[in-house]
């Protein structure tokens, strides 16, 4: 999975269609794409915070999170491109990386119907969020490739960094991580409700 | 193999650039310049890569089938073009058999060959009718689509074929994985172009 890694972010780096089609530098392409999530420090710490989860569930949550979530997020990418309002959008984004941070820091195991279910939610607010913000005029086929790429490697992080659990001692650092998650996530919520 | 799958998954699509009719490298034309537009075409990439996982996953008797009907639609559609059969939303009718074969790879489950075939044979000749070139001869779009039957086929067989029979767990989802990315994808770029 290592190698995979590489050769992805070898793809990433390689790609030069981020430009092609838009006059802004970054404005569109798999660049901005992948730079939509990564920038985002909000999305960053929730899609983390999935990877780590799902590692701390063990199988099967651990492989179908990574398969479900682009898809649902794309779910709420359509609303968001139709423009169909979903309430306090930023509040439930910053929601997730609190609630998900912390089932993993009091290391919650809910059923996986249960856990899908909360992950899902979550995911239809980061994905309208970005179905909104596709800027205009971005090479449309580059642009979600890369941002579902990036979705996806940071659960990969999150994942990698999760399967520490293996060991008492990468428990407790990974319950630490979730920890520091929710509290991110806090700082987050207060931002957008100030 | 799966790993290496997913390499060139990833690679062809993370090198594909932006295209139409036109050349995609300026300069080259005819066979080559054929041969290079499914890969470097980004909704045709992503869609082969989708494709190609989808055969990779199927039963081995209906591996080698699939990939019989898949250059049976590029070279129909080779005489359609010759017969002035055109369609105006041939990319789109690709993108949503790569994001259909996209998700079917994610659900991992056993599909019926009358499903998959279907898929391939429309797909295929959604591809060829969406990479007639804008060039008058008659020969160079012969020989630059005669090029695209034979890379987009050579794409669709080294993603099947370096997928097959994964046989470790991580594997599988890998593969399961970047199929929901594509099918993910490739929704979003179907609303984006629908909600315009």
């Amino acid at each position: 999975m290592l190698r995979l890694l590489l050769l992805l972010l070898f793809a990433i780096a390689s790609t030069s269609s981020a430009l092609a089609h838009t006059g802004g530098g970054m404005g569109g392409g798999f660049l901005s794409g992948i730079a939509h999530p990564l920038f985002g420090p909000d999305h960053v710490v929730a899609m983390v915070a999935v990877g780590l989860w799902g590692a701390f569930l063990g199988a099967p949550a651990i492989w179908l999170l990574p398969v479900v979530f682009p898809l649902v997020m794309a779910f709420g990418g359509v609303l968001g491109i139709l423009g169909v309002p979903i309430p306090a959008v930023e509040i439930g984004i910053a929601a997730s990386a609190v609630v998900l941070g912390l089932m993993v820091a009091l290391a919650v195991r809910p059923s996986l119907i249960v856990a899908a279910i909360i992950v899902g939610a979550f995911a239809i607010f980061h994905g309208h969020a970005h179905g909104a913000e596709l800027p205009a005029g971005a090479d449309a086929v580059a642009y979600s490739l890369g941002f579902v790429v990036a979705t996806g490697l940071l659960h990969l992080c999150g994942i990698t960094f999760g399967l520490l659990v293996r060991w008492p001692s990468g428990r407790v650092a990974v319950r630490v991580a979730g920890s520091a998650i929710a509290v991110a996530g806090l700082v987050f919520l207060g931002g957008t409700m100030a | 193999m799966t790993l290496w799958g997913a390499a060139l998954a990833a690679l062809v699509v993370g090198f594909s650039d932006s295209a139409s009719a036109h050349p995609v490298i300026q300069g080259v034309t005819g066979f080559p310049g054929g041969l290079l537009h499914p890969v470097l075409e980004p909704a045709h990439a992503l869609s082969l890569v989708a494709l190609g996982l989808m055969v990779g996953q199927q039963r081995a008797p209906h591996r080698m089938p699939l990939m019989v009907a898949f250059a049976g639609a590029l070279l129909a559609a080779i005489l359609l073009v010759v017969f002035a059969f055109a369609v105006t939303e041939a990319g789109t009718v690709l993108l949503a058999c790569g994001g259909l074969a996209g998700l079917l790879v994610a659900i991992a489950r056993p599909l019926p060959i009358a499903l998959t075939g279907a898929l391939i044979v429309i797909a295929g000749v959604a591809l060829e009718l969406d990479s007639v070139p804008a060039i008058i001869s008659v020969q160079d779009t012969l020989l630059a689509l005669a090029g695209t039957a034979f890379g987009a086929w050579l794409a669709l067989m080294v993603v099947a074929g370096s997928t097959l029979d994964p046989k470790r767990e991580w594997q599988r989802v890998g593969v399961r994985v970047l199929g929901s990315w594509a099918a993910a994808s490739v929704i979003l770029v179907l609303t984006l172009k629908f909600a315009k």
